[in-house]
């Protein structure tokens, strides 16, 4: 079990994430998924790496992988300033009330998401949204794209010292992802 | 069977009518007088019909007893039997009896403490603005009180019931998650009985601000206490102490001479004693304050104290005197000692007491630090001596890694290292004060004494909790409130710790200019008082103090939250008319349908706060958290347009499908201050409201949804337009566009809505017609 770096997301149980950094094997589960769903939280306008916003590489994997996007907090007017619309807004733990109910016809109301990404969250937030889907959310897979641990995903990236190493992440995700097209 | 249930039935019903003066004919007493764990759990199921429980579990486990620790991961159950809905509903249960009886706990000793004072039979005046003394006394027990001692009555009562639901949580008992949240629903509705016994025992004990709205301002902020004269620091929420070293002062002409702070909610009773003291800061800055070293004496009382703070008080040269019972630290019990005794000890061997009795735990403060003061030297440290304790950080994020509000505290304490002491400013303002980040360091950097370079050396003007909001006021605003014209009445209370000290006084000055009546309790009061614009004013100095539209009302501490509550009682009893007496189903109704109050607890970290809001959901009031009040681990949510949203016409007798989500939710999180001012304005929203008011606070809705979403409209706009005139004229040919796209219908409009009659209940619906 590897430890978050915040030690609020310590967990205190047993069914923790299996922590991966290899982009290769993430596109893999992000294409294996039917309808996978990303999650986009307002830490993503607020944080870049040399230059490049998060948000930017957030929208570039949605569009690598035609993911629908879902925008919480006050993302959207972020996203607007890109050019770019969400395919919708709730905030995280609305979304997550609706990815709990298996009977929730998802965002493109083609059945509920199977696999659903969190990126740019708070992430003591972040990991009690997780807690949610883990708990009464069985029949879908969460992953996040932040460069810290969250135990109660199923997929999480390891804690990344350095931003470099996330920024090699995101892009070869992204590279990745459109080889896979 | 039969004959020996009545029988049962009809003796606990006179029990009731003897111990509520039934004879009295005040009001007809409604179907639930002193309602027990079960009387008002249809009420609780039909909310939670609507607005489920929604759990993010902070632990997986079990831990309670002997048979775990017990895994309730995917379906598991513990070896009792629990799941983990169950579970999370049994901690919500236990922390909002925590939170009730701290309230509880506070009244029951300052009305023993203010009846052995003054007697029982004190009366119970608040003034000639407020006939309406008890809203939540008399809707719960249906008791109209007249003196400190049927103030006591209510906390029996209060105490009656905390046995049962304590009870409920042991191991092998409650099985369902919904009946634990019931409980916790009733267990939170005491809260505020006990919070409103407290307060109006204060206010007549002491004699703070009544019916008057126009309190002091008073001085505010870290900078406030003069340091060149003896301080004394009260620390918590119950003011017996706290008054007597006031009392102390002004009898022995000492007043000019020494100086009187508060941290937390004991800075606000103390200043509705005498707007003299100051307020220091809220709950956050306590540590902080208490390692600077600047209090000769240190005064404890009860609730949201640091436990360390005799250790921390030591380290510095402060003396301390603890004074609750709740809060002993260990100490020597010296409440029977002599005072001088006690004060040689205090000064010459640095001891630290217990001191239960007020009155001498006040003389003490005070001749100590007399005494004291003119040892101790009371310096800040500079920013060379700041830059240079700097360099010995290797910024290696241990203290981000423990800090609860995730910032990089080593990126800031390295900046001061290079003399740059921005980042440092900026991160004490969003600084806690729980002071992990110091424990962890490796190399022992002093983080909080060099944070004593970023604390603002300004001072602010906060004006003194004023306490219950006043019928005449209620006359006033009932009307333009039920009809949606005064877009809401938005309430920021508690804690202000996270994320951001300053977002409370940013969401006050957003809703006091736009004509919201805004109310403020505990620490969140204070900061919002801990901000000035341009001009160099606080929201307390610019916006009138009066409950009404634009208004800034500080209503008090902690305890005083009961009386946010009870103003929207106050509006169904005084404008619409309705019976209070044992009448909470139909109060709880006519808030949730008709008054447009918002709860805000933003930095919330405390039991209390959980009590708190709890209390606000069972009487029909959302509540808007900060993003780590995840951490709470309930939530009550609606799916919106997906849920039913049927209502009773109570008119026409008859069942409307609405469609219209109003509020939404009942208690939720979010993660940042611009959708919580999206959001808030949303959820003032009710179906009560008339075209007009409607379409007032869809202005706003609409408004606030461009201001930080982006532009656009917000996607469920269609949602709440009952018919064209519900729009607002600013953006009618823009939202009619919209409306057109998505296939908008009209809707009803209810001129008498209610839940009653959708659910079983002992209430009739000619009960809400008035």
């Amino acid at each position: 079990m590897v430890l978050p770096l915040h030690r609020v997301n310590v967990l205190t149980g047993i069914k923790s994430a299996k922590v991966l950094e290899d982009p290769a094997e993430y596109a893999g589960w992000i294409r294996r998924a039917k309808r996978p769903l990303l999650v986009l939280g307002p830490k993503l306008a607020e944080i870049s790496l040399n230059g490049k916003s998060l948000l930017e590489y957030a929208l570039e994997i949605a569009k690598a992988a035609n993911i629908p996007t879902c925008a919480t907090a006050h993302i959207k007017g972020k996203m607007a300033e890109l050019g770019a619309t969400p395919d919708c807004q709730y905030d995280l733990v609305e979304i997550a009330n609706r990815l709990n109910d298996p009977e929730w016809q998802g965002v493109r109301k083609e059945g509920n998401h199977d696999l659903v990404i969190l990126f740019g969250m708070r992430t003591d937030m972040g990991n009690q949204a997780l807690s949610n889907l883990k708990h009464f959310a069985p029949h879908l897979k969460t992953m996040t794209l932040c460069k810290y641990v969250y135990p109660h995903a199923d997929y999480s990236l390891p804690n990344f010292r350095k931003d470099e190493q996330w920024k090699g992440f995101l892009e070869n995700l992204i590279t990745s992802l459109k080889e896979e097209k | 069977m039969a004959k020996v249930v009545e029988t049962k039935e009809t003796k606990k019903r006179q029990e009731v009518n003897r111990i509520i003066r039934a004879e009295d004919q005040w009001e007809p007493i409604g179907a639930t007088p002193m309602p027990e764990i079960t009387d008002l759990r249809n009420w609780d199921m039909r909310l939670l019909k609507t607005y489920k429980p929604w759990y993010a579990p902070f632990c997986d486990l079990c831990c309670f007893c002997t048979y775990g620790k017990c895994d309730l991961t995917e379906c598991r159950r513990g070896a009792c039997g629990i799941d983990i809905s169950g579970q999370q509903g049994r901690i919500i249960l236990l922390a909002c009896c925590m939170g009730m009886s701290a309230h509880g706990g506070h009244a029951r000793h300052i009305i023993d403490y203010l009846i052995e004072k003054y007697g029982e039979d004190l009366k119970i005046d608040l003034g000639d603005s407020v006939a309406v003394e008890a809203p939540h006394i008399r809707t719960v027990l249906g008791l109209k009180p007249e003196t400190l001692a049927d103030l006591r009555t209510a906390i029996e009562y209060v105490e009656r019931e905390l046995v049962h639901l304590i009870s409920s949580l042991h191991t092998g008992q409650e099985g369902s998650y919904m009946d634990y949240e019931s409980k916790a629903l009733h267990a939170s509705m005491l809260d505020h009985v006990a919070m409103e016994a407290a307060d109006i025992a204060q206010i007549v004990g002491f004699k703070f601000p009544t019916s008057v709205a126009d309190t002091p301002l008073v001085d505010a902020g870290l900078a406030s206490l003069d340091s060149s004269k003896p301080i004394v620091l009260v620390v918590g929420h119950n003011p017996a102490s706290s008054t007597n070293i006031i009392d102390y002062l002004r009898e022995n002409d000492l007043y000019d001479k020494v100086e009187i702070g508060g941290i937390c909610c004991t800075a606000l009773e103390t200043t509705r004693y005498s707007d003299r003291a100051k307020i220091v800061g809220p709950l956050s800055r306590q540590l902080y304050y208490v390692r600077t070293g600047m209090a000769d004496v240190i005064m404890t009382d009860e609730q949201c104290i640091r436990t360390d703070i005799a250790e921390e008080a030591k380290k510095v040269g402060s003396a301390l005197i603890a004074t609750s019972d709740k809060a002993c630290y260990g100490l020597e019990d010296a409440s029977e000692r002599d005072v001088d005794e006690i004060v040689k000890e205090m000064v010459e061997e640095g001891k630290q007491f217990l001191i239960l009795d007020h009155e001498k735990a006040g003389e003490v403060a005070v001749k100590v630090a007399l005494k004291l003061a003119p040892k101790r030297k009371k310096e800040l440290i500079s920013e060379a001596e700041a830059q240079e304790l700097a360099k010995a950080c290797r910024e290696c994020e241990m203290c981000e890694r423990v800090c609860p509000n995730l910032f990089s505290i080593g990126h800031g304490i390295r900046q001061v290292a290079e003399g740059n002491f921005e980042p440092i400013r900026e991160i004490f303002s969003q600084c806690i004060g729980c002071g992990k980040c110091e424990e962890e360091c490796p190399r022992n950097v002093p983080i909080f004494k060099i944070m004593q370079v970023a604390a603002s050396k300004e001072t602010f003007k906060v004006r003194a909790g004023r306490g219950p909001i006043m019928d005449t006021e209620i006359r006033n605003v009932g009307a333009p409130i039920v009809l949606g014209t005064i877009p809401g009445v938005i309430a920021f209370v508690g804690c202000s710790n996270y994320p951001d000290i300053d977002d409370v006084a940013e969401m006050v000055e957003e809703f006091a200019r736009r004509k919201y009546i805004v109310v403020l309790t505990g620490c969140a009061a204070m900061v919002a008082g801990m901000k000035k614009d341009e001009n160099g004013l606080t929201v307390y100095e610019k916006y009138p103090p009066s409950f009404d539209a634009g208004g800034v009302v500080n209503v008090g501490s902690c305890v005083s939250n009961a009386h946010i509550t009870g103003a929207a009682m106050k509006i169904a009893n005084i404008f619409a008319t309705l019976p209070l007496r044992g009448n909470y189903e139909v109060i709880a109704d006519y808030i949730l349908n008709r008054v447009g109050a918002v709860g805000v607890a933003w930095g919330a970290m405390s039991q209390k706060a959980a009590s708190i809001g709890t209390g606000c959901n069972r009487v029909g009031i959302p509540v808007v958290l900060g993003p780590h009040s995840s951490k709470y681990r309930r939530l009550y949510l609606s799916k919106k347009g997906e849920d039913d949203w049927t209502v009773m016409d109570g008119r026409k007798a008859e069942l409307v499908d609405t469609g219209e989500p109003s509020p939404e939710h009942l208690a939720y999180v979010t993660e940042s201050k611009e959708k919580a001012m999206v959001l808030i304005a949303k959820l003032c929203i009710r179906k009560n409201d008339t075209p007009q008011g409607r379409a007032v606070k869809l202005n706003h809705y609409i408004s606030l949804y461009k201001k930080y979403m982006g532009g656009g409209l917000p996607e469920d706009l269609d949602l709440y337009v009952r018919t064209d005139k519900d729009l607002p004229i600013v953006y009618k040919r823009e939202a009619m566009a919209y409306l057109k796209e998505v296939g908008w219908k009209p809707k009803p409009v209810l001129s008498l809505p209610t839940l009653i009659g959708t659910y079983p209940s002992k209430v009739s619906l000619e009960a809400v017609i008035h």
